[in-house]
C-alpha cells in the first residue's frame, strides 16, 4: 500500500487557492470562498481516492501576504558567521516567537508545505508581477519542495499570463500549468498530475492511475448524463392528454401539459446536478417557449399499429414458447394453463383496453394532447447544453448557469430521433401519465438507444 | 438449498437491481446505518452497493419476499416435475394400450412424439419470432408478478430480475430451459414406461391405412426408422412391413423388431432433441449468468459511488485558525515634519506615473515595489520626515497585511498621511466587495481615505 501523495496549495492571499481546491476535488462545499483577504486562516485536507484507495492528500492553506518582510527577517536571523539553508533558517524560524505572532500565518504555510511532497503555487495571472509575489516563491523555495505554478484565472480577458511565465523562468520555475479553477480545460487536470508526475517521478504510478480514473469517471458521468437526457425526452414524448373539444378546456389542458413538461425538465436538471455534484441552485431552467401544443392523434399512426399487432402477437408467440406447451402436455386447460393464457390475454388485452379507450375518446369528440416535435427538439438541446456546460464547470464556479432558448432555427426543424416516434405510441412510458409502467424492458431499450444517438450528437 | 443468511451471487445481483428500482421509484431509502456497514465490510464498490442492498433488503423484507418467492418456484418446479413425468408415463400408457388389441404403430408414434414435435416447432417459432421483441416473455412474467406480489415492497422483485435477466437476454434461454428441460423428463418417463410394458406384456404391431398405398407405408416406416438405426435399432424388413399391414404378427421376431424400432425412434426424434436443446438452453444461461453484473453505468449507481467509495473526502483542518490576525497599527509622526510627498505603492507597471502633473513644492517618491525601495523610503522618511504624505493605492490587488503594514509604518513617519484609492482605469470597474475591503483596513489604521486626487491637499494642507 502506498501513502498517498501530499500536496500543499501555497499561494498570495485572495488568488483562488480554496477555488481550485473545490475544483480538483469536485466538492463545492469545501472551505470558503470570498473575495476578502484572509477568508481561509486555517489548514484544512482532502483526499482523492480511486477505489477506495487514497492516492492524494491536498491541503488548503492561508494565503501568504508579509512575504516581504518575512523574507527580510529570515535573512536576519544568520547568525554573524553562519550561512544556513533554506530549511534550516525556517526550522529556526518556526521556532521563534515571531512564527506564533507577526508571521502566524506564514508559519502555518511554511509548515504544511514542509510536511508535504510538494507545493502547487497558485497564480492570479490578472495581477502583476509584483516584488512581494517574487519574495513569497523565495521564501517558499526555502522549504526544499518542489513547486509548481499553478496559472488561475487564464480564461479572465485582462490576464498577463506572459509576464508571469517570464517572471517564473526567471525564478528557475519552468514546469508551470495553467489551470482556470472556474473553467478548467478539457485535459487540465491531466496537464496538472502529468506535470506533478515530472516533479516527483516515484509518485508517477500512482498520479497516472488518478488520471485514468478520473477520465473514467468523466466519461461514465457523461454517459449517465445521456442517459436521463434521454428518460427525459421520452418522458416527454410518451406523455398524452385527452380533452373534450372545447375551447375553454383545450387552453387549461395547455397549460397543465405546459407546466408538467417545465416541472419534468426541471427534475432532469436537478438530476443532472447531482450527477455532477453541483448546488441545486447552480443551474436553472428558463421558461419554454410559448407552443400550442401537438394536436392530433395517433390512433392511426403506423407505429401505434405496429405495436398493438406486435404487442398482441407478441403476446401469443411468447405464450405459445412457454406455460401453454408445458400444459397443452399435461392433457387439458389445467388451472396452470388458464393462468398462462390470462397472463398472455392480461397483457394484450391492456394494450386493447387502451387502444379502445383512445377509439371511443375519439369517436365522442375528444382531442388528444402531445408534446410539440419542435418542444422535444428544444429539450433535447437545453439539456445537452447544460450537460457539456457541466463538463466543462470547475466547482469553484459561483454564478448559475441559465438555460435559454438556442437559437430558434436549431430546433424548430428537423427530424426526431426514432425512438421517439417510438414513444409517441406508448402512452404507458411516460412518467407524466397515469398508470405508466417504467420498468418494461421495450422502454428501457428505446432510452439506450435514444442515450446512444445523443451521445453520438454530443 | 439456500441458507437465509447468505445469498447467492446472483440473489445478491437480483437484490441490488431491487433497490436501485425501488429507490428510483420511491425516492432514496434512509441507508446510513447500510452505507456504514458497507463501507466497513468491502473494499470494492460493486461488492459494497450489493451488501447495501442486502442490509436494506433485509430491514424491509424484500429479502424474505425473495425467499417466498423462491420457495414458490421451487414448489412449482417440483409440480412441474411431477405433471411431466405422470404426462410422460401416461402417453406412454395410452399409446401403447392395454395388450387386448394389436397396437397401430402409426397412432402409438403420433400419441407419443407428435404434441411434442408440434410444440418444439412452437417454441423454435416463438425463439426466432421474438428475437427483435424480447419483451414479448417479460411483459407476460411482468404482468403475473404484479397480480401476484402482496406488498409495495416486494413489487420490485419481478421487474428487476427480468430487467437484470434481459441485460444479458437470459429470459429466453431461462424459460428455454425449463420448457426443454421438462420435455426431456416427460420424454424419459413415456421412453421407461414404453420400454417397461415392452418388456412385461405382449404387444402385436400393425399399420393401417383406407386410401394410401402399402408401399408409402413401407417407405415411411423405413425412413423414419433409417436414422436410428444407425445407432443400432432394429428396422423391420420390407416383407415384415407387408406382413403387418394385414395382421399382428404372432411371431417372436417380428414383435421385437418393430418393439426395438419403436423405441428408437421415440428416443432419437422425441427424447434426444430435447435433450440437446435443454443443454444448449443451459450453457447458455450459465454462461450468461456468470456474464451478469451491476451496470455501475446507471445512475442510480453512479449516485451510490459518491456515497459508498467516494473519490473525495475531507479530512478536516489540521492547523486550527487563530483567535486573531495580527492587526498592522497605524499612527503618525509626533515630531513636526516639513514638505508633501506623493507615492505610489506596488502599483501596475502599466499606470502613469505620476498620474498627473504635481503642483510645485510636492516631491515625487515613485512607486514602491521591492524590499530595498522599501527600505530605502522608509530610511529617508525616518531622517525627514514629511509634513503631509500621499499614498496611492491600487483598489484593484487585495489589501494584504503586508501592504497594510507597510502603510501603517509609512504613516507612522509623517505628520499626516492620506490614502489615495485609485480610480480604475477607462474600461475597467473594480470589484464592489474588494473596495469595501480597502475601506474597512484602512479605517482600522486610523487613516483618511479617498478616491479622488489629493494633489491640492499635499499643496495646500487643506481641500
Amino acid at each position: 500500500m502506498t501513502e498517498p501523495l501530499k500536496l500543499a496549495l501555497v499561494g498570495h492571499t485572495n488568488v483562488g487557492k480554496t477555488s481550485l481546491l473545490r475544483t480538483l476535488t469536485r466538492d463545492v462545499e469545501f472551505g470558503e470562498v470570498s473575495p476578502r483577504a484572509s477568508t481561509t486562516r486555517h489548514v484544512e485536507g482532502a483526499r482523492l481516492s480511486v477505489e477506495g484507495q487514497a492516492l492524494l492528500e491536498l491541503y488548503d492553506t492561508p494565503g501568504l501576504e508579509d512575504a516581504i518582510a518575512l523574507f527580510d527577517y529570515l535573512e536576519r536571523l544568520d547568525r554573524p558567521g553562519e550561512r544556513l539553508d533554506g530549511p534550516a533558517r525556517l526550522a529556526r524560524f518556526l521556532e521563534g516567537s515571531e512564527a506564533r505572532q507577526r508571521y502566524e500565518q506564514e508559519a502555518k504555510v511554511l509548515r504544511q508545505l514542509m510536511a508535504s511532497d510538494a507545493g502547487l503555487y497558485v497564480i492570479d495571472v490578472r495581477e502583476p508581477v509584483l516584488a512581494k509575489y517574487r519574495d513569497e516563491l523565495a521564501v517558499l523555495t526555502m522549504c526544499g519542495r518542489p513547486l509548481l505554478p499553478v496559472l488561475n484565472f487564464v480564461a479572465s480577458s485582462q490576464h498577463r499570463e506572459g509576464e508571469w511565465r517570464e517572471a517564473l523562468a526567471r525564478l528557475g520555475l519552468h514546469a508551470l500549468v495553467a489551470f482556470d479553477s472556474v473553467a478548467p480545460p478539457e485535459d487540465g487536470e491531466r496537464r496538472l498530475y502529468e506535470s506533478l508526475a515530472l516533479l516527483l517521478e516515484r509518485s508517477r504510478p500512482q498520479l497516472q492511475r488518478l488520471i485514468e480514473d478520473h477520465e473514467a469517471q468523466r466519461r461514465a458521468r457523461r454517459q449517465a448524463g445521456n442517459r436521463l437526457i434521454a428518460e427525459l425526452l421520452i418522458d416527454c414524448a410518451a406523455c398524452r392528454r385527452s380533452v373534450a373539444a372545447q375551447p375553454v378546456l383545450e387552453q387549461g389542458a395547455i397549460s397543465e401539459l405546459r407546466t408538467a413538461i417545465r416541472q419534468r425538465e426541471q427534475r432532469c436538471v436537478e438530476a443532472l446536478l447531482r450527477l455532477y455534484a453541483f448546488r441545486s441552485s447552480d443551474a436553472k431552467a428558463a421558461d419554454l417557449p410559448l407552443l400550442d401544443g401537438r394536436w392530433g392523434d395517433d390512433l392511426f399512426n403506423p407505429e401505434t399499429l405496429k405495436q398493438l399487432g406486435i404487442k398482441v402477437g407478441g403476446g401469443m408467440a411468447a405464450g405459445a414458447a412457454t406455460g401453454v406447451g408445458i400444459d397443452l402436455l399435461v392433457g387439458g386447460l389445467t388451472m396452470g394453463a388458464a393462468a398462462a393464457l390470462g397472463a398472455v390475454i392480461g397483457g394484450s388485452a391492456q394494450t386493447l383496453r387502451n387502444y379502445g379507450q383512445r377509439l371511443k375518446g375519439k369517436l365522442k369528440g375528444q382531442r388528444e394532447l402531445t408534446v410539440d416535435d419542435a418542444v422535444l427538439r428544444l429539450l433535447a438541446l437545453r439539456q445537452q447544453q447544460l450537460l457539456a456546460a457541466l463538463d466543462k464547470r470547475g466547482h469553484a464556479a459561483m454564478d448559475a448557469i441559465s438555460l435559454g432558448a438556442p437559437q430558434e432555427t436549431l430546433w424548430r426543424q428537423g427530424r426526431l430521433p426514432a425512438p421517439l416516434n417510438v414513444a409517441r405510441a406508448h402512452p404507458e412510458w411516460s412518467s407524466l401519465n397515469p398508470g405508466a409502467r417504467l420498468e418494461e424492458a421495450e422502454r428501457a431499450e428505446q432510452v439506450e438507444r435514444l442515450r446512444n444517438d445523443l451521445s453520438i450528437q454530443s | 438449498m439456500t441458507d437465509a443468511s447468505s445469498p447467492t451471487a446472483f440473489q445478491r445481483l437480483w437484490l441490488s437491481e431491487t433497490i436501485r428500482l425501488r429507490e428510483e421509484h420511491a425516492g432514496p431509502l434512509e441507508d446510513t446505518e447500510a452505507n456504514r456497514l458497507a463501507r466497513a465490510e468491502h473494499s470494492e464498490l460493486v461488492e459494497r452497493i450489493q451488501h447495501r442492498a442486502l442490509l436494506l433488503a433485509r430491514r424491509d423484507g424484500q429479502w424474505q419476499a425473495l425467499q417466498h418467492w423462491l420457495q414458490g418456484a421451487r414448489l412449482a418446479g417440483l409440480l412441474l416435475t411431477l405433471l411431466a413425468l405422470l404426462s410422460g408415463i401416461g402417453l406412454a400408457l395410452a399409446a401403447l394400450g392395454d395388450g387386448r388389441q394389436p397396437v397401430n404403430v402409426f397412432w402409438a408414434l403420433g400419441s407419443l412424439l407428435g404434441l411434442n414435435l408440434l410444440m418444439l416447432v412452437g417454441w423454435l417459432l416463438g425463439l426466432l419470432l421474438t428475437r427483435d421483441h424480447p419483451g414479448a416473455l417479460g411483459r407476460l412474467w411482468l404482468w403475473l408478478s404484479e397480480k401476484l406480489a402482496r406488498d409495495a415492497s416486494a413489487a420490485q422483485l419481478g421487474p428487476a430480475l427480468l430487467l437484470m435477466l434481459q441485460r444479458q437476454r437470459l429470459t429466453r434461454w431461462g424459460l428455454g430451459l425449463l420448457v426443454n428441460g421438462l420435455w426431456t423428463l416427460a420424454m424419459l418417463a413415456a421412453l421407461s414406461t414404453l420400454l417397461l410394458l415392452l418388456a412385461t406384456r405382449r404387444y402385436g404391431f400393425v399399420w393401417e391405412t383406407t386410401i394410401l398405398g402399402g408401399d408409402t407405408f413401407i417407405a415411411l416406416t423405413q425412413a423414419i426408422g433409417a436414422l436410428p438405426a444407425l445407432f443400432g435399432f432394429s428396422l423391420p424388413d420390407v416383407e415384415l412391413i407387408r406382413a403387418s399391414g394385414d395382421a399382428a404378427i404372432a411371431s417372436e421376431a417380428a414383435r421385437q423388431s418393430w418393439a426395438g424400432w419403436l423405441v428408437g425412434v421415440v428416443l432419437i426424434y422425441g427424447l434426444l432433441p430435447r435433450l440437446l436443446l435443454a443443454l444448449l438452453c443451459l450453457w447458455r444461461w450459465q454462461s450468461g449468468k456468470g456474464a451478469l453484473s451491476l451496470d455501475l453505468d446507471l445512475p442510480g449507481y453512479s449516485l451510490l459511488r459518491q456515497r459508498l467509495q467516494p473519490d473525495s473526502e475531507r479530512l478536516g483542518v489540521c492547523d486550527l485558525a487563530p483567535a486573531a490576525l495580527h492587526q498592522p497599527q497605524g499612527g503618525a509622526h509626533s515630531q513636526p515634519g516639513s514638505g508633501a510627498l506623493l507615492l505610489g505603492l506596488e502599483l501596475d507597471d502599466r499606470r502613469p506615473w505620476p498620474p498627473a502633473p504635481l503642483p510645485k513644492g510636492v516631491a515625487n517618491a515613485g512607486v514602491i515595489d521591492n524590499r530595498e525601495q522599501r527600505r530605502q523610503l522608509l530610511e529617508q522618511l525616518t531622517r525627514f520626515p514629511p509634513e503631509r504624505l500621499a499614498i496611492a493605492c491600487d483598489p484593484r490587488r487585495s489589501p494584504d497585511r503586508g501592504t497594510l503594514a507597510l502603510l501603517g509604518e509609512l504613516a507612522r513617519s509623517s505628520s499626516a498621511t492620506r490614502i489615495w484609492l485609485l480610480p480604475p482605469a477607462p474600461g475597467e470597474v473594480l470589484d464592489s466587495a474588494r473596495l469595501a475591503d480597502w475601506h474597512q483596513a484602512i479605517t482600522n489604521l486610523g487613516l483618511q481615505h479617498g478616491d479622488s486626487a489629493p494633489l491640492s491637499w499635499l499643496e495646500t494642507g487643506h481641500d
